[in-house]
């Protein structure tokens, strides 16, 4: 053991330890195990790759990947785009900036399940606000949580409303490291508006916008609240995500199956994270 | 028109779109929370009563009391615990060299992003082994887990703005390197001790699956479980008392977003700046 290491030791250990014990370790274990047929008190069976055999043969195991990763691309995007106008505002001086700042924090702030149970609320057919919405403005009534496009178009309008804030924040910390004498050389060389922003601002931020999309896909890929509560999967399955499958199994009581499904989520999560890490270090060189 | 024009109207146009689109869901939680009855839009008879709130506070069987208390209980000592050990190992990072600190800290950070579902199995495993389900601690041990990466995170760029020529004096004044940490390094930096503990006060008092699969009922279930959990007795869900319990559950982390905004603006952007 170096010196330093020595010393620094009693600092780390404790973070070391925990971090080992209730993450490194589960994980390693939820690896193992999506190698058994492990049903508590009925079978515990080494069973090599079965599980990942038995996932490509499962419909409802791919129809989970393709709605989380659609749900993950969708809301993403959408966030990012209203994420960049919320920060654009707030960046702007103006009466009651820090109370603008404050309402912002408010979706992010709550407990996911809070915002989730009102949208659930607002998406009621027969007398929820979105569709009282639709019909005072002429448009028929939309079988939000009953169609399968209807549900998936309300838990994305759900999460972006989440996490609008967060990417808003990132950004908005972004745009203030532009410096703004650049913006002012430039207006006075005649440059609009939209191309100072799209010509010196996107191109400054790039590095940023990249890390809140790396953190937001990867958050977004493992949706379990909003699903869990808005819809519970339905209808018909169409809006299980990867996370809730992998919990229906740990709740019957099949660890090894739920494993599978669980470690497959990470791969997908990991296959993403590495795509954005290149596309990240290609553009700041 | 100009551009000056312009930009004010839009700008104008985009504090009425994101303060309605950010308020909107919460303004009709608490108009159901203070209604009569959900569906009066249907009727259109809003009455308004404090009934629901009142019903959910003092109906023993609704358990929306426990629920609360182990939420602060759980949520309190996560925060505290999970920032003095994320202090420790912040101090360690910032200040003395050793052989591995990079890889540490990226392994750290990486961890924090896995998917929780890749852990909670088998960690109900776990705590099912040692007799732990449905207990506070089944709670506590993974959230600081959980929640340590970001406390490391946020303190290592609070220790790092300290001048470490402070350090070096105390050290040759004969005080050891646990000390300087806790005489004089924390003391300077307890701001940001405080906001890190509220941060993870707020994630912790917000997290939903562990909690979900890790307790059964009302002696460790948490406000989120609790809310999720809701259930009518004839099939029609009570909306009433779904929404005055998510409203009281709202009071606690709206009341620090607001107060400590501004450090939590700053909290969570110096780790996305760097």
């Amino acid at each position: 053991m170096s010196r330093g290491l020595k010393e620094a030791f009693v600092f780390i250990a404790p973070l070391v330890l925990f971090v080992s014990f209730f993450i490194l370790f589960p994980v390693f274990g939820t690896v193992w195990n999506s190698l058994w047929q492990d049903i508590p008190f009925i079978t515990r069976q080494f069973i090599l790759f079965n599980n990942y055999i038995r996932l490509l043969n499962d419909q409802q195991f791919w129809q989970a990947t393709l709605f989380t990763i659609l749900f993950a691309l969708l809301s993403v995007c959408l966030e990012m785009i209203f994420g960049t106008i919320t920060a654009l505002v707030l960046n702007e001086k103006f009466h009651l900036r820090g109370v603008m700042r404050g309402i912002a924090l408010i979706p992010w702030a709550i407990p996911s399940v809070v915002g989730a149970r009102a949208w659930q609320l607002i998406y009621r057919y027969d007398y929820g606000l979105a569709n009282w919405i639709l019909q005072t403005m002429g448009i028929p009534s939309v079988n939000w949580l009953g169609s399968s496009l209807g549900a998936f178009t309300a838990l994305i309008l759900a999460d972006v409303w989440r996490t609008t804030p967060f990417v808003a924040i990132i950004i908005l910390a972004g745009l203030q490291t532009v410096p703004k004498d650049i913006l002012d050389q430039a207006q006075v060389d005649g440059a609009n508006m939209f191309r100072r922003f799209f010509k010196i601002t996107v191109p400054m931020i790039k590095p940023i916008i990249i890390v809140a999309l790396l953190f937001r896909t990867i958050d977004a890929l493992r949706v379990f609240d909003l699903v869990y509560v808005i819809t519970g999967g339905g209808p018909g399955g169409a809006t299980i995500s990867l996370s809730l499958y992998g919990y229906k199994f740990f709740l019957l009581g099949d660890f090894g199956y739920g494993s599978a499904v669980s470690i497959t989520l990470f791969v997908i999560a990991f296959i993403f994270a590495m795509i954005y890490i290149k596309i990240g270090k290609f553009r700041s060189r | 028109m100009n551009e000056k024009k312009i930009k004010k109207m839009l700008l104008l146009s985009g504090i009425i779109f994101v303060s309605v689109f950010c308020l909107a869901p919460f303004c009709w939680m608490l108009v159901i929370s203070f209604s009569t009855r959900p569906d009066f839009l249907l009727h259109q008879n809003l009455h308004i009563t404090m009934t629901n709130f009142l019903d959910v506070l003092s109906t023993k069987s609704l358990h929306f009391l426990d629920y609360l208390k182990n939420s602060f209980v759980v949520a309190s000592i996560t925060a505290f615990f999970s920032t003095l050990i994320g202090a420790l190992a912040a101090y360690a990072v910032s200040r003395i060299s050793f052989s591995g600190k990079t890889t540490l800290i990226l392994t750290v950070l990486a961890l924090s992003m896995f998917p929780q579902i890749c852990i909670v199995g088998y960690l109900f495993k776990i705590m099912s082994t040692v007799g732990l389900i449905n207990t506070h601690s089944a709670l506590i041990l993974p959230y600081i887990s959980w929640s340590v990466p970001l406390a490391l995170w946020l303190q290592m760029s609070y220790f790092s703005q300290l001048p470490s020529e402070i350090d070096k004096a105390a050290q040759v004044d004969g005080a050891s390197r646990m000390q300087v940490l806790t005489k004089i390094v924390l003391p300077i930096a307890l701001p940001g001790f405080m906001s890190t503990v509220l941060l993870l006060f707020m994630f912790s008092f917000n997290e939903f699956l562990f909690a979900l699969m890790l307790t059964t009922d009302h002696t460790a279930r948490t406000v989120p479980v609790g809310i999720a959990l809701f259930q009518g007795l004839h099939g029609e869900l009570p909306w009433g008392y779904i929404m005055a319990a998510s409203v009281v559950s709202c009071v606690p982390v709206i009341l620090i977003a607001t107060i400590f905004q501004r450090r939590i603006i700053q909290g969570l952007t110096q780790g996305a700046v760097k």
